[in-house]
């Protein structure tokens, strides 16, 4: 039943553009503690299209996340990134967490050039000084550069981790609950920058949280996940116009897919 | 940018209006509440003495005391024999801090980073610290001699274990998700202990090191009550037979200075290196 609904998905999503990220009956299985974490996960992910997934908490979105990023090797099937299997980590994936994790030591700047030192060295973190300028620049926080993280605000703080992310210029990015942490004015106002970012950039974006308007509000693509095994129990398509703005969230249409979205998830938590 | 550096104008107003329901010795600034505190314990020092709870010999009164550290202090300043031992002192403390540190972070890496360290050498350093390491003092001294040597190696021996729990335990408090966005990024396991883990650690180190400061101190004058030499120990030790108590206290005194200004270095050290940290009052109780 779950792999046929999976798979109807994933034949809405192979209708259009090209796959870009691809993950093939993956499966995880801890055996230290005997868990079984993921079901067989088949999700295709379009260029440009930005899909977010929802589920309950501890069904294994996180794992399911960093298996896609290569942090995590999958018990079985596999994760194709842009024609190549990943088998570890990837520079063309930007990755981004709940907590910022900027190094308290390490300035604004000197925090979105850690990738860039740590792949190529602290010469060529040095030339490209200016680019990470400007993606500081490019989400407000021009004049930061010298700013250490615990003057930052937990908002700020995330849009540098967004900048140090951005910084390599990934293909796909990986994002795990990013504003999961945040208040919820602050959370919006970040939903509609990363929504603007992600639109500049026509960026292919795969994003997990446990908001079902945050869901709605970024997604062309809401997947829904079910616990116990984790598994794929649904895909909503969100067909609202772009660029979506905070006024629509109070609209009918929206109101009818975040109602689609929770009846679905009510769904998996009976399960 | 609204939201920026959010320090919020009310917080100074409300804890005023807390302060002024706090009790008079609350509020009181700290430098009025130390001199309140001293000078209550040397009244009660000085009322033992006068009501003559204890003998004098026994107990000298703060005039005396306070007098003998004058009087040494201008024997240091010309370089007798009080200057003589303090610098041997200083010696034994700083060079058995020193080896106690490098012993005690290369132990602490070693266990905190590795799985080999952890299952094989940890229990063996849990182990050992239950020792009571007082008494191997007489055994430093036959092995080493009574000269400076064995003392450094008392001092050593006493102090570095505290800065391997802490590296191992500072290395082991990074974030799961920063050790996870170093993997991300393509990060050597040597890079992610020097950018992430060992900057991660420093406070831990810190705290580490200034405990082992004041234990360095503790090592020394073992070494020298049990291993003789010519260093303050020793002189503790003579004045003490001969009843003359209120040298002791002096020596005392300059004795907690060693260990205070090695603590004290490290503080300051600390403030530099971990900018990011607000320094923490309680940090204080770690010099008792
Ligand atoms: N490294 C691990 N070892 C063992 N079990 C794990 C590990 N990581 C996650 N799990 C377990 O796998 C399940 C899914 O975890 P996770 O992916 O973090 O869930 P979610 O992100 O959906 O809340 C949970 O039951 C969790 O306890
Ligand atoms: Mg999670």
């Amino acid at each position: 039943m779950t792999t046929e609904v999976s798979r109807l998905g994933s034949e809405i999503a192979a209708g259009s553009s090209k796959d870009l990220l691809r993950a093939e009956g993956v499966t995880k299985t801890f055996p230290a503690r005997d868990l079984r974490a993921l079901d067989p996960i088949d999700l295709r992910i379009r260029s440009g299209e930005f899909v977010t997934m929802i589920g309950p908490s501890g069904c294994g979105k996180s794992t399911l996340l960093k298996i896609m990023a290569g942090l995590l090797p999958a018990t079985d099937g596999r994760v194709v990134l842009d024609g190549r299997p990943v088998v570890g980590p990837r520079t063309d994936v930007g990755i981004m967490f709940q907590q910022a994790t900027l190094l308290p030591w390490r300035t604004a700047l000197e925090n979105v050039m850690l990738p860039i030192e740590i792949r190529h060295g602290a010469r060529a973190a040095k030339s490209m000084r200016q680019d990470a300028v400007e993606v500081l620049n490019s989400v407000g926080l021009d004049e930061f550069e010298k700013v250490y993280p615990h003057e930052l605000s937990g908002g700020m703080a995330q849009r540098v981790a967004i900048c140090r992310m951005l910084v390599t210029q990934p293909s796909v990015l990986l994002l795990d609950e990013p504003f999961g942490a945040l208040d919820e004015l602050t959370r919006d106002h970040m939903n509609e920058e990363l929504q603007r970012i992600c639109e500049a950039r026509n960026a292919t974006a795969f994003m997990v949280t446990h908001s079902i308007p945050e869901a709605v509000f970024l997604a062309d693509r809401v997947v829904v996940m079910s616990a116990r095994p984790g598994c794929i129990s649904d895909e909503i398509e969100v067909k609202l116009a772009r660029p979506r703005t905070l006024d629509m969230t109070t609209r009918e249409e929206f109101g009818k897919i975040v109602r689609k979205v929770r009846s679905k998830l009510d769904l998996g938590g009976q399960r | 940018m609204s939201q920026t550096l959010e320090r919020s104008p009310e917080a100074p107003r409300s804890s005023e209006t807390k302060r002024s329901r706090e009790p008079l010795l609350d509020r009181m600034p700290q430098w009025i509440a130390l001199v309140l505190v001293g000078g209550g314990g040397l009244l009660v020092w000085q009322l033992i003495v006068s009501l003559e709870l204890v003998s004098r010999i026994l107990l000298p009164g703060p005039p005396e005391t306070f007098g003998e550290i004058i009087n040494s202090a201008l024997g240091i300043v010309q370089g007798d024999y009080v200057f003589e031992a303090l610098w041997i002192t200083t010696q034994e403390v700083v060079l058995g801090f020193i080896a106690a540190a490098a012993v005690g972070f290369v132990l602490g890496v070693v266990v905190g980073e590795t799985r080999f360290g952890q299952k094989a050498i940890m229990p063996y350093l849990v182990g050992f610290n239950a020792l009571p390491k007082v008494a191997f003092a007489p055994v430093f001294a036959a092995w080493l001699g009574f000269g400076i040597n064995s003392k450094i190696i008392m001092a050593l021996f006493i102090a570095f274990f505290p800065v391997i729990v802490d590296t191992a335990a500072g290395l082991a408090s990074v974030d799961r998700d920063a050790v996870m966005l170093f993997r991300s990024v393509g990060a050597s396991r040597w890079q992610t202990l020097v950018k992430l883990k060992l900057p991660n650690a420093l406070p831990f180190i810190f705290a580490g090191l200034k405990t082992a400061a004041v234990f360095s101190v503790v090592g020394a004058v073992v070494g020298e009550y049990l291993g003789g030499g010519n260093g303050l120990g020793e002189l503790i030790r003579l004045s003490a037979q001969q009843l003359r108590l209120d040298r002791v206290f002096a020596l005392i005194f300059y004795l907690s200075l060693i260990g205070l200004a090695l603590f004290g270095l490290m503080s300051w050290l600390e403030r530099r290196f971990v900018f990011w940290r607000k320094p923490e009052l309680l940090d204080i109780t770690t010099v008792a």
